[in-house]
């Protein structure tokens, strides 16, 4: 198990670096200089203003100087253009909360009312309610989470005032759930969607076997049973669909907190690539490659811990 | 009871016996129904998903105007009119129904109402409503709700109103449809391709070559969607080609393998070994007698594909990746309106119910295609 681990945790490593490089050239390789339009830059300045940032040098001095400084000193440079000066860490250190704050909150309110939803439709199953149920589902899990953010944009904040419109960054506390509870919903909705028809195909498999017979059998009402000894089963899977849903929450989130001016990574990504400052754009690209590669990993290492046969990766037994 | 040797009745007379059923008919019916084959038998099932079916109805009418919708209207996408700006939408036939709806109407606020008989500042015919009167310092406000069209003398209607630069948004919400639909169909008709290619190859010859070709998948697999697509575009520029093969290079993985494991299923069986056996070539086995087997999965899988990759274009829209101005998107037209939302949220309004319709509609029919092609999987 430990060999596993590591190996894995290793290609992690691999892959992250290979990202970086790939990032790193892309973004360098890109037309145009960042100091086009500057036309009040003397020479001189331009000259001195590349050797600062080491644009003078050749394109491979430039990627071990980069590297060098991430590794020795966690530097991952400065930004230009978006925050003139400022060190990428610091910028990304502060987005990274927010962002963390919205999907978190939005997985975590998604996966109670997803259960909720699915047991109520395997328990009504091939009812009106099931039928209505699941065509929610299927408008909640097709239609991108953009396009609700828009809608409860208008409806619930400028129409009927509900909700601040967009973000508050001064906000604190009970204020600052508030002021995110729309984007939070909106990047909700689909998890909520798949979490629920997940487990009713698990759940309504679950409901009429023998086991829960007998469990009504002893007396237990049809909440109990399936409550207790229902759900039981799809738990362990469930957590297996969760977690990669996260970077699908992520990628809904760039453009949600968009919408509501958020300023976390999302909205840095996209100021840095529409600004061409690339030291901030390659650093958020790793931040979501790096949540990405976790949810992975983690899924993979929970699976090895829960069905040994998964943990060789189909070698043989060391 | 006895039983009689032949020897035993060989001295019976032959001419005493008769056939039971010399004359008479056989009652053994013949078939009279067609046989149903694989696809016939599908389709019968999904004839009978009333949602699939009109799912695909939607489609084929959206697709309709989608190839249509701009020519009907008269208007080129890309023809700017700054006098026609931020228009609201308006149907004639639809506006004199006084429904309230597509009848050109923007609201004025807190104008005098002494004026309002004024013809010179509001043409005859062009107030549709005046709500929330009320007075301010002694003179009589209140909000006007005009026809936009009469008020500023403006003989074109625009269906659904005009953008900020005064392009007629019917058209290019049409335009832009179709052009999502292009990427959308073209970029999964690529992975679908590429993927079958791939996932057989991998699949049929198996051993060293597939551990090869999987472990190509799984690394391509460990970069993060998002990177992939935006440093993608990024390096070959935001035309309609590097955003169809933006799509693809990732999401062509999943179809190969499943073909690859429809392969492991089939290709072990007898019939595949008496076609071998036969002298059949790899290429015909492989597409011809394999493959076929795999047919209904990887048209569910197209199917569904597309909302994602419908989806995938509005996000690169959304973070400014999306194709260059003028060519409309469904994304582009998307984000252009969430600028203006809360001034002119019908500029949003159409696109979104258009890209929602698409999403759902293919979400459902490639739900009945899978249930119709594989009923053990129904409701899953």
């Amino acid at each position: 198990m430990r060999n596993y681990i590591l190996q894995r945790l290793l290609a992690t490593v691999v892959t992250l670096f290979i990202i970086l490089s790939i990032g790193f050239v892309v973004l360098r390789l890109m037309p145009g200089n960042i100091f086009e339009g500057y036309d009040e830059l003397t020479p001189e300045m331009l000259a001195a203003l590349e050797s600062k940032y080491n644009f003078d040098k050749p394109i491979i001095v430039q990627y071990f100087l980069y590297l060098k400084n991430i590794i020795l000193n966690w530097d991952w440079g400065l930004s230009i253009k978006l925050y003139p000066n400022m060190p990428v860490w610091d910028i990304v250190a502060q987005k990274i909360p927010v962002t963390l704050y919205v999907n978190v909150y939005s997985l975590c309110i998604s996966l109670p009312l997803g259960m909720l939803a699915g047991i109520v439709m395997a328990l009504k199953k091939n009812s009106g309610v099931d039928y209505l149920v699941s065509f929610l589902v299927v408008i909640f899990i097709s239609v991108p989470s953009f396009i609700f953010a828009t809608g409860l944009q208008y409806f619930c904040a400028y129409k009927w005032g509900w909700f601040p419109i967009i973000y508050d960054p001064s906000a604190a506390g009970m204020a600052k759930f508030i002021s995110l509870v729309l984007p939070i919903l909106a990047l909700a909705f689909s998890p909520i969607a798949r979490v629920a028809r997940y487990l009713r195909g698990e759940l309504a498999e679950t409901i009429g076997s023998d086991f829960m017979l007998l469990a009504r059998t002893k007396g237990l009402t049809e909440g109990q049973a399936t409550l207790r000894h229902g759900i039981r089963n799809s738990l362990v899977p469930l957590m297996n669909i969760i977690i990669p849903m996260f970077t699908t929450i992520m990628g809904g989130s760039l453009v949600v907190e968009r919408i509501f001016a958020i300023p976390g990574m999302g909205n840095l990504m996209i100021s840095g690539i529409n600004t061409s400052d690339h030291q901030v754009t390659l650093a958020t690209l790793m931040f979501y490659s790096v949540i990405s590669i976790l949810t992975i990993l983690i899924v993979d290492l929970s699976y090895g811990i829960v069905d040994p046969r998964i943990r060789m990766g189909g070698k043989q037994a060391v | 009871m006895k039983i009689y040797n032949a020897s035993e009745y060989s001295g019976l007379d032959k001419s005493k016996f008769t056939l039971v059923q010399m004359d008479t008919v056989l009652h053994d019916q013949k078939f009279e129904t067609k046989p149903v084959g694989f696809f016939k038998d599908a389709m019968q099932r999904f004839k009978k998903n009333k949602s699939s079916v009109v799912a695909f109805i939607i489609i084929v009418i959206i697709a309709l105007f989608a190839i249509f919708g701009p020519m009907v209207s008269g208007k080129g996408f890309n023809d700017q009119n700054l006098d026609h700006m931020n228009a609201p939408p308006k149907i004639p036939f639809l506006a004199n129904l006084n429904i309230g709806l597509f009848d050109g109407g923007t609201v004025l606020t807190n104008r005098r109402v002494e004026n309002l008989t004024d013809t010179t500042q509001y043409p005859e015919g062009s107030i549709l409503a005046v709500t929330n009167r009320h007075f301010v310092n002694g003179v009589e406000m209140c909000d006007v709700e005009v026809d936009y069209y009469e008020f500023n003398d403006i003989d074109e209607t625009y269906w659904f109103g005009t953008d900020y630069l005064g392009r007629d948004l019917w058209t290019r919400l049409w335009r832009g449809t179709r052009v999502s639909l292009l990427i959308a169909l073209v970029s999964v008709a690529v992975n679908v391709v590429f993927g079958v290619v791939y996932g057989s190859i991998s699949g049929y010859y198996g051993g060293k070559l597939d551990m090869v070709l999987m472990r190509i998948t799984e690394i391509i697999n460990a970069f993060p969607n998002i990177v992939v697509m935006t440093l993608f575009v990024m390096i070959f520029g935001t035309g309609l080609f590097s955003i169809i093969l933006a799509l693809v290079v990732r999401d062509w993985i999943g179809t190969a393998r499943l073909v690859r494991a429809q392969f492991y299923r089939f290709k072990d069986n007898e019939y595949v070994l008496a076609a071998r056996t036969l002298g059949v070539r790899d290429r015909t086995l492989i597409f011809r007698h394999i493959l076929p087997n795999s047919l209904g999965p990887i048209i569910t899988r197209t199917a569904l594909a597309v909302p994602a990759a419908i989806f995938s274009e509005s996000f690169l829209a959304y973070i400014g990746l999306g194709l260059r101005p003028p060519e409309p998107s469904i994304g582009i037209l998307l984000s252009e309106g969430q600028k203006v939302l809360l001034y002119y949220p019908t500029q949003t309004l159409f696109p979104a119910i258009i890209i929602s319709l698409l999403c759902i509609s293919f979400n459902m029919f490639g739900n009945g295609l899978r249930d119709a092609f594989d009923p053990t999987q129904r409701g899953a």
